[in-house]
């Protein structure tokens, strides 16, 4: 019976695994990620190419975050779609994951002239086209109308504009390299240079920051700016400009404000250029065979469809023709960017750019802070940028690996046959046969869904490179972690340090809980506390929230000069402190909101423990003398703790991974000292250069941390005291 | 000389509208041992607990060694208190839980550890200092329980049903044990029970509670010989006193209680003159039945349903022979040995009540008419 399940459960995988493959040519699968406007023009014109050349195209919109995992994951395998629109800039990537092919006769040589330079230069790679160009998104300089009705020719005199206190001259994500790469190029600077170094070093880099720390020092940017904040001050008129990309005209509303390229810089002369994204439509190697699918995605680009795309979904085409539309030509802001574009710097699409961002953040926000000089700062981050890139060490032979395997499969057969064997296991077997089909599927369930991921992962650690070419790489990751990649074994980022953060972070953190929890526990438990089920849910709530919610209002809260708690100081006449520029007010911010999180768990679980202590007990010390807080101190938490104790084992488990709180709130602040081991295990992973068998390593190491300390915590459970007996 | 170290005045104590305690008063001289017993719900935990301070009174006094305690909390009242449950400190050893009353009160380590050698050896305790109580039997909890409040060494000692944990044979035992220490500490000691065993074996001065009154106190002994309600005659005495309705009847010289197919003398002076034709209900424990004949004059005869045979002594349980219409009455008798031996089911016995035992209570305030029992 449940052979015949299993098999027509594997039979219904087999089949829906088939039909990605065995699909009728006329339906092209076309995945994007577009939202709003842009996608309700894509739907228009799908249904218009439909109509007109009899085919179906099934639209997927995959959620931005997941995009490019869903396509690694999908194409290779020839599941996902035929054709996708992406970000040029991922075009390095998606070629070392054989996830796109050239672009071929739907971008024919004759189309070439209608596109922009710029964005035909963005999906090149050696003389190969890989994407029909579709549009174009760069950061431009927004004006308030009312402002500054006069564009000032360089952005020096822009910053030097009086405003009124508690409004800026400019506003823009100073701490992001994104916004901070335009004032590169103006220096002659760039994230990446050709060949594929780190390019933010050098006289020009350092003195694009030194110019933006001025204006920081001299309170002309706002600190800590983010994007809503940068929305926030632009729209209601306490920033004279704003540099943002087109996403930000939609929440402007009624304003008046004119857009414009990014002006001069008056130091150097030069204009600066921001970097371009080009969305291009791409083909995977199956659907480039397809010439259906080389049609639509030609159609796409096309002179009709760009207007359509311009016009209702706002995007700035790179499709030249479209632009001598009437109706595009009325649209200042559109037009605007596509200035500004024309201008602007492709994004290099080498994938050595991604390890680019986290070093190069660091080192401006340390700079910006004031922490650093941008000379160090900068060397510091190519470093960090270099050290991600380290190419895995040579492979080494895989007996040793080999051996030990054999070696444990040989002694868990072993251990296997000697049970077997053992008198009366069949027997016992086969009295069980029952009780084992009920536990099958769950059994089956939890191999597949837990044990399988956690081999495969610990496997990973064995491997380094990329996802298509992994490379064996033996012990290798674990001697880079266990050594601090040879540097420094409390330096910056060392396993070690952060080891230390993550334990600090635990104990402050359970320390809190428990002791917040159990006196609220004890409290609510009070006879004589009136409303004790209100006050109760109040204090649940923090607890029903999700964490990230609560962990992104908090951040807020923390903001330097536009958070509730510095509102709450200033307004007792102290000092606003900038919760991100230390590790100690970084590291309390982070505690303070898990500890929000958390407290709620450990009073739920005061108050059941507090039922387990028999009353007679309390009156028993009450009789011999024992004041209130005494029979607290000597009966009640003796008695109650050690009920607690697995309630601690799982908040401490919890804490130690407790990876929202701490990438949400300060986000590893200041310069990554902050992080805990898991918020650098997905560091690893993301930002610098994919190595998943890195952090797969790290994965491993603090699974045998928190093994350890949960068999070390259980330890502690004195034997003989673990109930209240009666 | 005496000295009066509990006194407890018309306490009334109410849940609510729920009273539990309608004004009860209980005295202790030094050195006495009060028993306060009664069925479940008359009250006479509450009462203990309110002399420990576990409870506050609704109305009424408490005065300990002279001192009025009634607004104090338990640990100023220098009493110490043996619970059922005995509620010992699970996390804490023997040795710990014996001393904790006095590391609280800041006693010189050397005269705590002084103080609990002593009462581990009183208790025989001495080899279990170091377990916790969970390694402990139930009887060895209740030792230590004992002990805990020997060590503190009160003006008072509050014990709560403690032996209704323990199995038969370890409630004798410890009984005796109590007893003992109570006499060889001279101390004054309140008992709570529902054990009329216990009642009677171990106090000095009893108090019978009942819907939260006490219908009578006095020497165990007394109350049991001569109880002053038809409910204390029920509630003493194992097995319990037959009851059989009855009315007066005068016949020549003599006066004769009848009813139910019994019919037996009524010694005149210690009931005075009833009334003839005058409702009551005849009370005669077990033992104080006998078989008729050799100068015993018969009672009622009774039909045997039951024989309990206990070996040293047997208990007969049948009805007695009615023929007046009124209904026959349920008895048991206590026989010895021998006679137990010889009486068979469905036999019928010749019955005689020993006139000096007889006990008759007013069939409507159910109040003895022994006036020497309503002294």
């Amino acid at each position: 019976m449940i052979r015949a399940l299993l098999l027509a459960a594997f039979a219904v995988l087999l089949v829906s695994l088939g039909a990605g493959c065995g699909e009728g040519p006329t339906k092209i699968v076309f995945w994007h990620a577009y939202r709003g406007d842009e996608e309700a023009a894509l739907i228009k014109l799908t249904k218009d190419y439909e109509a007109e050349h009899k085919v179906t195209v099934e639209l997927l919109s995959v959620p931005f975050d997941a995009y490019a995992a869903k396509l690694e994951a999908a194409v290779p395998h020839a599941h996902g779609p035929d054709a996708f629109i992406d970000a040029h800039e991922r075009l390095g990537s998606h070629l070392q994951n054989k996830l796109v092919a050239p672009i071929g006769d739907a971008l024919p040589e004759k189309d070439v002239a209608s596109f922009e330079p710029v964005s035909m230069k963005a999906i090149t790679i050696a003389n190969v086209r890989y994407a029909v160009p579709l549009s174009e998104k760069c950061i431009a300089l927004y004006l308030n109308e009312d402002l500054v009705p006069k564009t000032p020719r360089t952005i020096e005199e822009l910053a030097a504009l009086p405003v009124p206190k508690g409004s800026y001259p400019i506003v823009y994500e100073a701490g992001t390299p994104f916004y901070h790469a335009p004032f590169l190029s103006a220096f002659g600077a760039g994230m990446l240079t050709a060949d594929g170094q780190f390019g933010m070093v050098g006289p020009g880099a350092e003195d694009s920051l030194r110019l933006v720390a001025g204006w920081q020092k001299n309170g002309l940017l706002p600190e800590e700016p983010s994007g809503a904040l940068v929305k926030e001050l632009f729209s209601t008129g306490k920033a004279n400009a704003a540099i943002s990309g087109p996403w930000l005209a939609g929440d402007l509303g009624s304003m008046k404000f004119r857009v414009e390229p990014l002006p001069l810089v008056g130091k150097t002369g030069q204009r600066m250029r921001p970097l371009l994204t080009v969305e291009g439509a791409f083909l995977t190697p199956g659907g480039s065979k397809r010439e259906d699918v080389r049609a639509f995605v030609r159609y796409l680009g096309g002179k009709q469809a760009s207007i359509v795309r311009a016009t209702v979904g706002k995007q700035v085409v790179a499709n030249k023709q479209a632009w001598e539309e009437p109706a595009l030509q009325k649209d200042n802001v559109l037009l605007a960017f596509h200035a500004a574009a024309k201008d602007a710097e492709p994004m290099p699409t080498s994938t050595a750019m991604r390890a680019t961002w986290v070093p190069a953040q660091e080192a401006i926000r340390k700079v910006l802070r004031g922490d650093a000089e941008p000379k160090a700062a900068l060397e510091e981050a190519r470093a960090r940028f270099l050290d991600a890139l380290k190419p895995p060490p040579p492979p080494p032979s895989p007996t040793p690996l080999f051996l030990v395997c054999g070696l444990v499969l040989a002694g868990l057969a072993f251990l296997m046959v000697k049970r077997v064997r053992e008198p009366g296991f069949r027997a016992e077997l086969r009295r069980g046969r029952g009780a084992y089909a009920y536990v099958l599927h769950a059994a089956a369930i939890v191999l597949l869904l837990v044990v399988l991921p956690l081999v495969v992962g610990a496997l990973t650690s064995f491997f380094a490179g990329t996802r298509d070419q992994p490379q064996y790489v033996g012990l290798s990751n674990y001697t880079s972690i266990l050594t601090a990649r040879g540097g420094d074994l409390l330096g910056h980022g060392s396993f070690y340090l952060t080891l230390l953060v993550t334990v600090l972070w635990t104990i402050c953190n359970i320390a809190l809980h428990v002791g917040i929890g159990v006196l609220l526990g004890v409290l609510l438990s009070r006879q004589w506390l009136k409303l004790r089920a209100i006050y109760r849910v109040l204090l649940i709530i923090p607890w029903a929230v999700p964490n990230y919610v609560t962990s992104l209002a908090w951040k807020g809260m923390f903001h330097r000069q536009f958070g509730a708690i510095n509102a709450i100081l200033k307004a007792l006449g102290a000092e606003p402190v900038s919760f991100f520029s230390h590790w100690s007010t970084a590291f309390a911010a982070n505690v303070a909101t898990n500890v929000w999180l958390g407290f709620p768990f450990m009073m739920v679980v005061t108050l059941g423990a507090l039922t387990s202590i028999p009353k007679e007990v309390l009156e028993a010390a009450e009789v011999d003398g024992a004041t209130r807080w005494q029979r607290f101190r000597h009966v009640t938490l003796p008695l109650l703790l050690p009920n607690m104790l697995p309630a601690v084992v799982l908040g401490t488990v919890w804490t130690f991974n407790m990876f929202n709180v701490v990438f949400l709130v300060s986000g590893g602040e200041p310069d990554g000292t902050t992080d805990i081991l898991v918020s650098e295990a997905y560091r690893w992973a993301f930002t610098r250069n994919s190595q998943y068998g890195y952090a797969a390593a790290y994965a491993v190491i603090i699974m045998g941390l928190l093994f350890v300390m949960t068999r070390m915590l259980g330890r502690l459970t004195p034997k003989d005291v673990e109930k209240g007996e009666h | 000389m005496t000295e009066t170290r509990l006194q407890a005045q018309r306490i009334v104590k109410a849940f609510g509208n729920n009273p539990i305690l309608r004004g009860v008063d209980v005295s202790l001289q030094k050195g006495e041992f009060g028993v306060l017993v009664g069925p479940s719900g008359c009250g006479k935990s509450t009462l203990l607990r309110i002399v420990a301070g576990l409870e506050e009174v609704s109305s009424g006094t408490i005065e300990i060694a002279g001192r009025d305690v009634t607004e104090l909390p338990p640990k100023d009242r220098d009493i110490a208190m043996v619970f059922q449950s005995y509620a010992l400190y699970p996390h804490l050893t023997v040795r710990e839980n014996l001393a904790f009353g006095l590391t609280l009160r800041k006693t010189p380590p050397a005269e705590i550890a002084k103080r609990v050698t002593e009462a581990s050896e009183m208790l025989g305790l001495e080899k279990l200092l170091e377990r916790l109580p969970k390694q402990l039997s139930g009887g060895q909890r209740q030792r230590v329980a004992m002990g805990r409040a020997i060590v503190r060494r009160p003006k008072l000692f509050l014990f709560d049903e403690p032996l209704s944990n323990l199995d038969a044979a370890l409630r004798a035992e410890v009984r005796v044990t109590i007893r003992n220490l109570h006499d060889r500490l001279d101390a004054t000691t309140l008992y709570v029970t529902h054990d009329q065993v216990e009642a009677m074996t171990l106090g000095d001065k009893l108090w019978v509670l009942n819907g939260g009154k006490v219908e009578q106190t006095g020497a165990p002994l007394d109350v049991y010989a001569r109880p002053r309600t038809l409910f204390v005659a029920a509630f003493l005495g194992s097995p319990k006193m037959n009851l059989v309705n009855v009315a007066v009847v005068h016949q020549g010289n003599s006066v004769l209680a009848e009813g139910q197919g019994v019919r037996t003398p009524i010694p005149s002076p210690r009931f005075g003159t009833l009334a003839k034709g005058m409702e009551a209900t005849l009370g005669i424990r077990p033992h104080d039945v006998h078989i008729a004949g050799e100068g015993r004059e018969l009672s009622c005869t009774l039909l045997v349903e039951f024989v309990e045979a206990l070996g040293f002594e047997a208990y007969v349980h049948g009805k007695t022979l009615s023929d007046t219409g009124e209904g026959d009455a349920k008895l048991v008798v206590r026989l010895d040995a021998e006679h137990g031996r010889r009486v068979k089911v469905g036999e019928k016995v010749p019955l005689s009540f020993d006139p000096a035992h007889i006990h008759l209570f007013d069939k409507k305030t159910e109040i003895a008419l022994d006036d020497k029992a309503t002294e």
